[in-house]
């Protein structure tokens, strides 16, 4: 892993957030640089995914900035955001359950026009996830949890992002799928791909990430490489084996 | 007796004319959670503008349904900018309620433009029958099934192969999955809104046409009619949409070819109760389907309620108590004793709506239980007034609870459509029942109110008479909201799941909040009664609902201080600034739009 920082692509700086009165985030700051693959630990309720909603718009922060390519988010709707170039695979996949696995997959290119590059790239999702081939005509919620995360995953990659944001992509599902998962993530990245995840699940994050955070109540408590992460004390007790990992 | 083929046709022609307003419901549904209780006045919208259209321009037929078309999906377009679009963050009764006061001024609008008096709306095309096997068939007819089929085809085609049609699907399954993936929301409202009311304004054309007749009444009936059908086929479910509203034709006309046309009403309706009841997520919703509503969240606006020194509680009672002595004219006691009649009603429904938050748009059928039980007991058995009317509060207690037990179960819009369902069919069998109601006659000759033996005609002592009972309704109110009651009863609008969890019988405890408002309600209904000396089965009809319903939120919901304050301003108002009768429903509805929109809390503040 690298330890040089890039250019940052996503800066997120001195966020606060409010849910009415309760405070979600204190002075929260974290950069992604171009080409990276961040990972956001922390428990529950310690702000992980109102940090996604902040990134996609779905939730406004009440001070700080968020900043993607140098450009301000902020005021921008969540389309808006998508066509920058961000792209999500939300917590639970939350895939249109009605809708086919080929019309999932599409969905995702919404935001594009160009036909003929989309049916490319479809097939080009069909070689990165060989199994969903056969599943193109199933509804999408007939699919078990883990071909969901592929298709959510091809979902997101459809619109050329050039940044794919992470809620928990291995929450729920077989061993044998989270490992499936994290390849995939890699495989994502080498392609230019930079990724943001959330995660419960610190010794698999830190695996594959370039650099972590780790978020306590609101507030970043430890960042820096994975790999020194990883060995730190501090994150081990509270994820890698201490009392509380599950 | 025409053949049972031509009943079938009716019954699918009327269902093509259902469906048109279902499958704009369902969409809407879909895409908003939300029903859409305006759609029947763009269907009223479509029928008027489809009367100028034929007889004051004379458009040939295909370019009055475009002319139709265009005009109702502006009229929708706009109810979504400014009607909708504003509520989208504020709590889920909000867009609700905001519909029922679209409807309310889109009705009165038409009404005021055109009068109320009914229309001829000339069919354009020729008067003839064909023979079909035992039946005949008119080009009219074929028209509507044209057009209802045309119609289905073409969403299907437009969700299935459109990329807007697309964003619509998926924003129905996964609002925020469909932002996600760049779907702007805001235009698959439009879109949605737009193709509902295109539809709704020429279902109302081709009904006037069908009917030769319009009138303002129309909007209500539609309204209610597309959404038996929607929620038969399952709420948000086009297809199903369909089905429901053919399901719904046949099962009415069939039922009027049995038992007569007074009773077509009342099939549509237990049809609706009875899907609720057995299949709340409608005929075709597979088992697996979540329930169409967040199971928890506040679906009434939470807020700090205004609080109000006991003294000045007692000098307004004593001032109130007092009135009549003053030199005041017996028009401002006349306008009081409606607001205490009015502000009876706004308790119970506060109670109902607010506090336990089972939104009842069908409290009328509360104060018409009381009133006919009172006005009968005393006018056939001879029973004093004074009892009389008590027994009538008891027996809508009692009757109340038992037509509304079958809503327990349901929440949120589903409590609100069964609870309209229900006050529709306690009109309904009124007016069919006729050896006990004496049926559309009505019932005349009402003994005048009396209290031990001594007639209260004057209007000071009927004004003192009904104060003194809401005084009393309310402080038992009060009483029964400050113990562990009101609390339980709190617990299971703000979040019954938790609420069951911690013991507490919902059933239970809704059948007490129905008990104790239906009596209220019942004895406002049976004064009412005495008061008007006549009644009949539109007496107490659905505008008394939906006026209640305002009254409650404009005191805010919960509040029973709120509750009359709010019958006195949306009662005593109008009258202080010498509005026009046919201007109030109008500004009822305004009211309840600008309450919705700039304090959904209401004056005084929810408890």
């Amino acid at each position: 892993m690298t330890t040089s920082t890039p250019e940052p692509l996503l800066a997120l700086t001195n966020v606060n957030t409010f849910y009415g009165q309760a405070q979600v985030h204190f002075d929260l700051s974290i950069t992604v640089g171009s080409g990276h693959i961040v990972c956001l630990l922390g428990g529950n309720a310690s702000g992980k995914s109102t940090t996604m909603k902040i990134i996609l718009g779905l939730v406004k922060p009440r001070a700080g900035e968020v900043t993607f390519d140098g450009a301000s988010l902020i005021g921008l709707t969540t389309p808006q955001i998508v066509r920058r170039g961000i792209a999500s695979v939300p917590e639970a996949r939350r895939l249109f359950a009605d809708m086919s696995v080929r019309e999932n997959i599409l969905m995702g290119a919404f935001v594009r026009n160009d036909r003929e590059a989309i049916a490319q790239d479809l097939d080009k999702m069909l070689t990165l996830f060989p199994k969903l081939g056969q599943r193109l005509s199933q509804r999408a919620g007939s699919l078990s949890g883990g071909e969901q995360q592929m298709v959510a995953m091809a979902r997101a990659l459809m619109s050329r992002p050039r940044l794919i944001v992470m809620d928990e992509p291995t929450m729920g599902l077989s061993p044998l799928y989270v490992d499936r998962v994290l390849e995939l993530i890699r495989t994502i990245n080498q392609e230019g791909v930079s990724v943001f995840m959330v995660e419960q699940n610190a010794s698999l994050a830190l695996e594959i990430a370039h650099e972590a955070y780790v978020l306590q109540t609101g507030k970043i408590v430890l960042s820096g490489s994975a790999r020194t992460l990883k060995d730190d004390p501090r994150v081990r007790d509270a994820y890698l084996g201490g009392s509380e990992a599950a | 007796m025409s053949s049972w083929l031509d009943y079938t046709i009716n019954g699918l022609i009327v269902g093509n004319v259902y469906a048109l307003v279902a499958v704009g419901l369902a969409l809407i549904f879909g895409v908003s959670r939300l029903i859409n209780f305006a759609q029947g006045s763009i269907y009223l919208v479509g029928a008027y503008i489809g009367w100028v259209a034929v007889v004051q321009l004379h458009t040939p037929l295909p370019l009055t349904i475009i002319f139709v078309a265009v005009v109702a999906a502006l009229v929708g377009l706009i109810i979504e900018r400014f009607g909708l679009r504003p509520l989208q963050n504020s709590v889920r009764i909000a867009p609700l309620l905001a519909t029922i006061g679209i409807s309310f001024v889109l009705d009165q609008l038409v009404m005021l433009t055109f009068s109320p008096n009914p229309r001829a709306l000339p069919s354009q095309l020729p008067d003839v029958r064909f023979q079909v096997g035992g039946g005949t068939i008119g080009p009219l007819d074929l028209l509507i099934a044209g057009v209802g089929i045309s119609s289905a085809l073409l969403l299907f085609v437009f969700l299935r192969y459109s990329k807007l049609g697309w964003a619509v699907r998926a924003a129905s399954q996964d609002r925020d999955a469909a932002m996600q993936m760049g779907v702007d929301v805001n235009r698959v409202n439009q879109a949605v809104f737009g193709i509902a009311a295109a539809l709704g304004g020429v279902s109302g054309l081709l009904v006037g046409m069908y009917y030769n007749q319009i009138d303002t009444a129309m909007s209500l009936q539609a309204t209610l009619k597309g959404v038996v059908a929607e929620v038969v086929g399952g709420a948000g479910n086009v297809p199903g949409a369909v089905v429901g509203s053919l399901l719904l034709g046949l099962v009415e006309s069939y039922g009027v070819a049995v038992f007569g046309t007074s009773y077509r009403n009342l099939f549509a309706f237990l049809l609706l109760v009875v899907v609720l009841v057995l299949r709340p997520n409608g005929l075709f919703a597979s088992a697996r389907q979540a329930p169409p509503e967040p199971l928890t969240g506040t679906f009434i606006a939470p807020s700090r309620p205004v609080r109000i020194p006991r003294w000045v509680l007692l000098v307004a009672v004593a001032a109130f108590a007092v009135l009549p002595l003053l030199p005041v004219s017996f028009y401002v006691l006349q306008t009081l004793i409606n607001a205490w009649l009015l502000g009876m009603l706004a308790l119970s429904l506060t109670l109902v709506a607010g506090t336990i938050g089972q939104v009842s748009l069908g409290h009328a059928a509360l104060l018409a239980i009381g009133a006919y039980t009172s006005a009968l007991l005393s006018l056939t058995l001879s029973v004093p007034v004074g009892l009389a009317i008590i027994v009538g509060g008891l027996m809508s207690a009692a009757l109340g609870t038992i037509l509304i037990s079958p809503s327990f179960r349901l929440r949120g819009h589903y409590v609100s459509i069964a609870t309209l369902a229900i006050g529709e069919i306690v009109s309904l069998v009124i007016l069919n029942w006729e050896s006990v109601t004496r049926g559309p006659i009505g019932i005349s000759g009402i003994p005048p109110l009396s209290l031990f033996g001594y007639d209260l005609i004057s209007p000071t002592s009927v004004y003192w008479f009904s104060f003194a009972v809401m005084v009393v309704l309310a402080l038992l109110q009060a009483r029964l909201l400050s113990s562990h009651l009101g609390r339980s009863f709190r617990a299971i609008r703000d979040d019954d799941i938790a609420a069951r969890a911690y013991g507490i019988s919902l059933n239970r405890y809704k059948s007490l909040a129905f008990i104790f408002g239906g009596f209220a309600a019942g004895v406002s209904g049976g004064i009412a009664a005495h008061l008007y000396s006549y009644i009949n089965h539109e007496t107490f009809n659905t505008q008394q609902s939906i006026l209640a319903l305002t009254v409650v939120i404009l005191g805010g919901l919960g509040n029973v201080v709120g509750a009359i304050v709010g019958a006195v301003a949306l009662v005593g108002l109008p009258e202080v600034f010498r509005i026009a009768a046919e201007y109030r429903i109008l500004i009822y509805g305004i009211v309840l739009l600008l309450l919705v929109r700039f304090r959904p809390q209401g004056l005084l503040g929810t408890i």
